[in-house]
């Protein structure tokens, strides 16, 4: 439970919202060190912004070894379990796939640049066959794949819920019509930062396929509650967005485990 | 989330973008999300004149100040091409503001900040201690802040605004080691990237009376400044030196 006491005064009204941020890394960086916080870090900054829960990747996935920076983020993130939701990566890989199909996440992140590997089905089919049988949810940041990868995935995957994270702000003449022809692509707000459009997004697509996202270490989370907190649009929308909307993408694949396990 | 005093912003644009779409961008929207975020001034650049033709964008700018003059401020963009153009714009809008306020953007035209083109630029904002706000990016041929410390050091009544600071974590670092050099250089915080820390960084290297807040408005979204400056764990009296006191003293105008 966060602690008001902890919490910046300029964001009081954040407490109430239940906030279950999108985007969020932790464990040393060997390019923005300065940035990097280890777990009890990441969750006192949490506590500060009051943010009450995580997806959290490991950066040394991202920028070392999937597979040692998996075995590191099971590690740190075991006693926070509570705040720190584990984002795995996974490679085009068998045994990758063998573990998901196993013991499947709640949901990876995939580097298909960084980890040189394509997210056409002829590269990564098998993979991307298993994440959406599993319903995991699979989170790719922007930079990672161009828009004719991504839109081959959401044709070929229709079930796979996919969260486009950091898309910038300039990319909303690519990002409306896939949004309009695919209900499985969501976006985080981290960089979502023109001008007012978030509530442009909101009052032309709706609330539900907005999660919020903080970019944590990298970016304060502070620039992207304001833009929330002062956007025009309903409180329920606000709420959607600032975790609900996650939470019940959570609920979707939870139910789905139960179904199985019967 | 609402700031505790009315905010000067010394940067914000009129018009629309080339290469995304511009929502309630016209000057009747500006002003109602001025109104929501308390942002009592914009200084404003035409966006016409970044990109494409300074006389039409001044002419832009001319009108919305003569609409509204208590909430608007007006920047001279002037390009360094064709030769002779920015003396006769920096003549013709002179009546925008005392001291003249003029913005350049280099990397849009294609022009380094410190080099020949700019010369007559620098030499009146020198003579006339304009406020000229510069768009920067790290490490950039056109408009690195690196290439700003010698040009404010030669122009020293030029009051030097280094616009989005460099942008990246390098780019606020090389930002911050520009105004380390030169005292008539200021640090703007607009910008889409939010890098932690950076706020804090700042104030301890610089003290906060060179930062000045700006939206970029409508190209982004004011509050992602006003939430970096009201989260910043700095003190309550750099904060309002940042939000309001800093331009305002720049401006020459009574707080």
């Amino acid at each position: 439970m966060l602690s008001r006491s902890t919490i910046d005064p300029a964001l009081s009204e954040v407490a109430a919202w239940d906030v279950f941020d999108a985007n969020a890394s932790m464990g040393r960086s060997g390019t923005r060190g300065e940035l990097a916080l280890d777990a009890p870090e990441l969750i006192a900054e949490m506590d500060r912004f009051a943010i009450r829960r995580a997806l959290v990747g490991h950066l040394a996935v991202e920028e070392y070894d999937v597979r040692a920076g998996n075995a590191l983020l099971i590690e740190q993130s075991q006693s926070y379990l509570d705040r720190l939701e584990p984002v795995v990566g996974a490679l085009p890989e068998p045994d990758f796939i063998q573990q998901l199909s196993g013991n499947p996440p709640s949901v990876v992140r995939l580097f298909p640049t960084k980890h040189n590997f394509s997210c056409e089905a002829w590269c990564a089919g098998e993979l991307e066959e298993c994440l959406q049988a599993h319903g995991i949810l699979t989170l790719i940041a922007r930079e990672e794949l161009g828009w004719d990868a991504l839109v081959s995935l959401l044709r070929n995957f229709p079930r796979l819920p996919i969260l486009l994270l950091e898309t910038g702000y300039r990319a909303d003449r690519w990002l409306y019509p896939l949004m309009r022809q695919h209900p499985n692509l969501y976006i985080d707000t981290a960089t979502y930062v023109a001008h007012r459009q978030l509530e442009n997004f909101v009052d032309r697509l709706g609330a539900d396929r907005l999660m919020f996202g903080s970019r944590l270490p990298f970016y304060t989370p502070g620039a992207a509650l304001a833009v929330l907190a002062t956007a025009r649009i309903p409180d329920e929308a606000r709420l959607l967005i600032a975790g609900k909307n996650l939470r019940r993408l959570f609920g979707a694949r939870a139910n789905r485990q139960e179904t199985r396990n019967k | 989330m609402k700031p505790p005093i009315p905010i000067y912003d010394c940067h914000g644009h009129i018009g629309i973008h080339p290469d995304f779409p511009a929502y309630k961008a016209d000057p009747e929207e500006l002003l109602r999300v001025m109104d929501l975020l308390n942002i009592e001034v914009l200084a404003v650049t035409s966006t016409l004149a970044c990109y494409n033709d300074c006389p039409r964008g001044n002419a832009e700018v001319a009108k919305v100040i003569e609409r509204q003059p208590h909430r608007f401020r007006g920047y001279i963009t002037v390009n360094s091409s064709p030769a002779g153009e920015a003396a006769s714009e920096l003549a013709r809008w002179s009546w925008f503001h005392k001291p003249p306020l003029i913005k350049l953007h280099p990397d849009l035209h294609k022009s380094p900040v410190n080099g020949p083109g700019y010369r007559p630029v620098w030499d009146y904002a020198n003579r006339t201690e304009a406020v000229v706000l510069v768009h920067t990016w790290d490490s950039d041929p056109n408009c690195s802040p690196i290439l700003l410390a010698p040009v404010a050091r030669e122009f020293p009544r030029a009051r030097i605004i280094l616009g989005h600071s460099g942008v990246t974590w390098r780019g606020y670092h090389q930002a911050i080691e520009c105004a380390e050099g030169a005292a008539n250089v200021f640090l703007d915080i607009t910008g889409s990237q939010s890098h932690r820390t950076i706020m804090e960084k700042m104030v301890d290297r610089l003290a906060y009376d060179r930062i000045l807040f700006g939206s970029d408005m409508p190209y982004l979204e004011a509050a992602v400044s006003l939430g970096r400056v009201l989260t910043a764990q700095i003190s309550n009296e750099a904060k309002e030196a940042i939000l309001r006191l800093n331009f305002v003293k720049l401006l020459q105008e009574s707080a």
